[in-house]
């Protein structure tokens, strides 16, 4: 398959996800939203480094896999913390960081 | 050379190939969609679950073996039992789920324009209809992807290893429940009420220490 089609998935991924962030207001959709742009990113890296016949991409996708790992990590932590204080995951309802 | 990557050397893609990415492509962005719309999480869980197995197929279709074999690990496997677990913790019905704001639809339209030129401008540099013209077999594989990270990565190898630690203490330290110290904050306001009105009936009999301790009312 030639490199650009799969660009192009790459591409409507990264657009959903961007999408689920942007106009979603549960929290825990927003980083679903998160975790479907990284993955659009990581298609990407791939896509090139078969394209150029060069295996780093494969490492950077290696990274990007335990960063978004981290990223879960912490940001399901939040979510926990807020919904504790809060008792709402709604991020139009949660717009100051103090108690 | 085995069967993936004498598929990816050819100059054109086979009939074959080209269903199979059809499908798959059809799949991942059915099911990352359904992901984003759904106003169930479990259900928009259980469809991210579905988009990442895509993606592991595509990953597998590009040779790249090893990030295929991660991403059914640790995205469909660890990420999203996190997910699970905090949703089941936090499940709520939503009553708007959309927040259909001009403002956050003028965003999503800025993104795909941006991402179009980009589109337009790596298209152009890169002649992308061109396709390797041989893979080597070892490509994409364990030990590969190994012998350059920890060579050559070996630092951003430990610099992440190092954002775990820090991601998990974060964790820890964020989701911890204060019920403990909001108690102790409650009960050290009531102590102080009940010394300024000991102070305010009986004055002058003692400093608050002393009231503290009783007995002597």
């Amino acid at each position: 398959m030639p490199t650009d089609h799969y660009l192009i998935l790459s591409f409507a991924l990264f657009l959903i996800g961007t999408a689920g962030v942007l106009l979603r207001r549960n929290a825990l959709i927003v980083l679903m939203g998160i975790e479907l742009q990284l993955n659009g990113g990581n298609l990407a890296l791939l896509a090139f480094s078969r394209q150029l016949n060069d295996q780093k991409g494969h490492v950077f996708a290696f990274l990007i896999i335990a960063l978004a790992a981290a990223e879960a990590a912490v940001g399901l932590a939040i979510l926990v913390g807020l919904f504790r204080s809060r008792q709402t995951i709604n991020l139009d309802e949660a717009t100051l960081m103090k108690r | 050379m085995n069967p993936v990557n004498a598929a990816a050397a050819g100059t054109s893609a086979s009939p074959g190939d080209t269903v199979l990415f059809a499908i798959l492509a059809a799949w991942v962005v059915g099911f990352a969609l359904l992901t984003i719309t759904r106003r169930n999480p479990v259900t928009a869980v259980m469809s991210l679950v579905a988009t990442f197995f895509g993606l592991a197929a595509i990953y597998a279709s590009l040779s790249a073996h090893f990030l295929a074999v991660l991403q059914v690990l640790v995205y469909a496997g660890a990420i999203m039992v996190l997910f699970i677990f905090v949703v089941m913790i936090l499940n709520r019905e939503e009553v708007a789920p959309l927040a259909l704001r001009p403002m956050r639809l003028l965003g999503v339209f800025g993104t795909a324009y941006l991402l179009w030129v980009f589109a337009n401008v790596v298209g152009v540099n890169t002649g992308t209809e061109k396709v390797p013209t041989a893979l080597p077999e070892t490509y994409g594989t364990v030990k590969e992807i190994g012998a350059i990270l920890f060579t050559q990565f070996l630092y951003p190898f430990e610099a992440i290893s190092l954002l775990l630690l820090v991601a998990i203490v974060g964790g820890v330290v964020v989701s911890r429940s204060h019920q403990k110290e909001v108690a102790a904050m409650r009960a050290a306001e009531y102590r102080k009420q009940v010394h300024e009105l000991a102070e305010h009936d009986y004055p002058g009999e003692g400093p608050p220490a002393a009231a503290a301790g009783g007995g002597h009312h």
